[in-house]
């Protein structure tokens, strides 16, 4: 008993996650030190609107690198990029068409998603070169359809996606609450357990009953669908999709999660840190050209920050 | 007297010109030109293989040449592109047009090409393979105008915020290295903040959002292209004055700015490359092919939208696409005599 409880202890100050928020505190504050003070709160707005859309595909990213070693969804780019593009078309920028166009976009991501397990499953193909492909054919579905057209978002859209109150962006709000949501999932729900289960040893959970193909389809489904409705706030964010509007998010997906202190071999998942750690990633691009080094040095930095935080999140479990 | 007999015979030597030229159509018609392009993943490129696409296809129509494939590299890595010209070359092309995933990686295998006697013609990402011809593009200068026109339309200068492209690009230094050329001539200008917009909308919105409340008062943005209205996005969102935003001929950044032109009389250029500088590419292969006598240093005019024209050029950009102009094989001839 009184073993348990020590342990208990020990497992609460020792919460990885600690480190990417507070990674995030310290560059925040390294900015506004530099700069005397002015844009405190305006920084700290812009990186959680930014945040936001890492932190709901690191989130999918996050229950798939847990599935265990090999697993990743490479395909998270494509996918944003499709969805945004078909959902834009379909709402043809009108305020009536923003839930059809909503439910597309995720529709979009169920099928990337079952696409993607199909490749997996049927084909035997390694996660890591099945999602790869399908990337390339997603992709090519965007091109093909949108042939880079960029329509605006529906005002409503827009607006949504844009709107602040007090400095908080709305958008945010329902991320964190997503965030609370999808965190009760992996540890209260047996869906959750069940990712756990197979990264921590597929084998033993497979005997133990859990549904192993399900639960792996869902999770990859799960990561796609997010990827969805990811393309598709961006898009009214920044006022339209672009074909290579997902760029940037599939390092990011697996930043934010390995950098939240979640174990890249799986079977461990940290949801909090996927918060800290996308602050954490859009403060460091901000501290650094506020500063004004040269693009050598900003990359240079970015590495061995990232570096040190993954060591410290990391290195205390092992 | 010496003037009208200096005039027949230059009327003369027009007409033998022509003759010639039209000789010359005939003279490539079983000749095949392949475009080797490393990436296809943006707006630019897509109006670029279009123009291609369009034009091409015409020529191969007229019985110009006999046929003219285009080619995309899946990954824009060098190794790839090197690959794919070695392919283009077992299977027989008389020219290939390339725009280069490297100026000089590639350098090996175009040697290999013009070797097998092909010649090799290398556009916007160009080569420095001295075998091969490059249709170039001044991206020093297209910095530079950004500052001159502000000198004339902001005489007391003010704070600049410059956004950049891919960092380590080539073109990115280039464009950079005009702009601060121009500020050091133009000292009433001071750049106070710099990122990188890797020429896309949404990256540049993230870089300016990210570094605006650290800024002074902006009464100008210089940029690269693909990047205006994500600044225009960050500056909305930030609630703060919209500076004057320099655009790269992008449709959504004329869309915007004919918004605020309407709406407030706001001002500004816009200046890119017309992706229909491919065809210029595919024109001037052909005249090689031709024998014509073609200098391997070629510039490319620069595409610039101004406050008077910008209605006619916006209504002639196809939504999502950039501002273009498709060249003809007069306007490759007036290039390579240097016009």
């Amino acid at each position: 008993m009184t073993a348990l409880l020590t342990k208990r202890i020990r497992t609460v100050s020792e919460k990885p996650w600690i480190w990417a928020f507070l990674g995030a505190f310290l560059v925040w504050l390294a900015t506004i030190l530099f700069t005397g003070g002015t844009g405190a709160g305006e920084i700290l707005s812009a990186a959680l609107a930014f945040a936001t859309f890492s932190v709901i595909v690191g989130i999918g990213q996050m229950y798939v690198i847990t599935l265990g070693p090999g697993n990743v969804d490479l395909s998270i780019p494509a996918t944003m990029t499709f969805a945004g593009a078909v959902s834009m078309k379909i709402m043809d920028s009108q305020d009536v068409m923003i839930l059809p166009g909503l439910v597309i976009a995720l529709i979009c991501g169920l099928l990337v998603g079952i696409f993607n397990y199909g490749l997996i499953r049927a084909l035997r193909i390694p996660p890591i070169i099945a999602t790869l492909s399908s990337s390339f054919l997603v992709q090519s579905c965007a091109i093909a359809y949108g042939r880079g057209i960029k329509i605006k978002p529906p005002e409503l859209l827009a607006d949504f996606t844009t709107t602040k109150i007090a400095g908080f962006p709305i958008l945010a709000f329902c991320v964190v609450l997503l965030a609370v949501v999808m965190s009760v999932v992996l540890h209260r729900t047996v869906f959750g357990r069940s990712v756990h289960a197979i990264g921590q040893n597929a084998r033993a959970a497979e005997l133990a009953g859990v549904k192993v193909d399900i639960i792996r389809l869902a999770t990859y489904v799960q990561s796609a669908v997010l990827a969805g409705l990811c393309g598709y706030l961006l898009s009214g964010f920044s006022g339209g999709a672009s074909l290579n509007m997902g760029a940037e998010y599939l390092l990011a997906s697996i930043a934010v999660v390995v950098i939240g202190g979640t174990s890249v071999a799986g079977g461990f998942a940290n949801l909090p840190g996927i918060w800290g750690a996308a602050l954490f990633m859009f403060l460091l691009v901000t501290m650094l050209n506020t500063f004004g080094l040269s693009a050598g040095i900003r990359l240079l930095l970015t590495g061995v920050i990232i570096v040190g935080v993954i060591t410290l999140a990391g290195g205390r479990r092992e | 007297m010496i003037r009208s007999k200096l005039k027949v015979l230059s009327l003369g030597v027009a007409i033998g010109l022509t003759a010639w030229s039209q000789m010359a159509v005939a003279d490539t018609s079983d000749k095949k030109i392949a475009l080797s392009n490393n990436y296809a993943g943006n707006s630019w490129r897509q109006a670029m293989l279009n123009s291609w696409e369009k034009i091409t296809s015409q020529a191969v129509k007229d019985g110009i040449v006999s046929s003219a494939d285009a080619f995309t590299t899946a990954e824009n890595q060098v190794t790839e592109q090197a690959a794919q010209i070695q392919n283009m070359i077992l299977q027989g092309y008389d020219a290939i047009v390339i725009n280069a995933a490297s100026p000089d990686a590639l350098n090996g295998a175009v040697e290999e090409a013009c070797s097998a006697g092909i010649k090799v013609i290398s556009f916007d990402g160009i080569v420095t393979a001295p075998c091969a011809w490059r249709i170039a593009i001044d991206f020093k200068q297209m910095g530079k105008e950004q500052l001159i026109y502000l000198a004339k339309h902001m005489p007391d200068g003010g704070n600049l915020l410059e956004i950049r492209g891919l960092a380590g690009v080539f073109v990115d230094d280039e464009i950079s290295a005009g702009i601060h050329e121009g500020v050091a001539e133009n000292p009433q200008f001071k750049i106070v903040g710099s990122v990188h917009g890797d020429w896309a909308q949404d990256v540049a919105q993230k870089a300016v959002a990210g570094i605006l409340p650290s800024l002074p008062e902006i009464t100008g943005v210089v940029t690269q292209g693909g990047d205006g209205y994500g600044a225009a996005q960050a500056f909305k969102a930030a609630d703060r004055p919209t500076p004057l935003i320099i655009m790269g001929n992008r449709q959504d950044e004329l869309k915007w700015w004919k918004e605020q032109k309407d709406a407030n009389g706001y001002k500004t250029m816009s200046v890119s490359i017309a992706p229909g500088v491919s065809t210029l590419a595919f024109w001037v292969a052909q005249q090689i092919l031709d024998g014509a006598d073609v200098p391997k240093e070629l510039v490319v005019p620069f595409l610039r939208v101004d406050q008077d024209d910008l209605e006619e050029k916006l209504a002639g950009t196809e939504v999502g696409s950039v501002a273009n102009v498709e060249y003809s094989l007069d306007d490759a001839k007036k290039v390579i005599a240097g016009e």
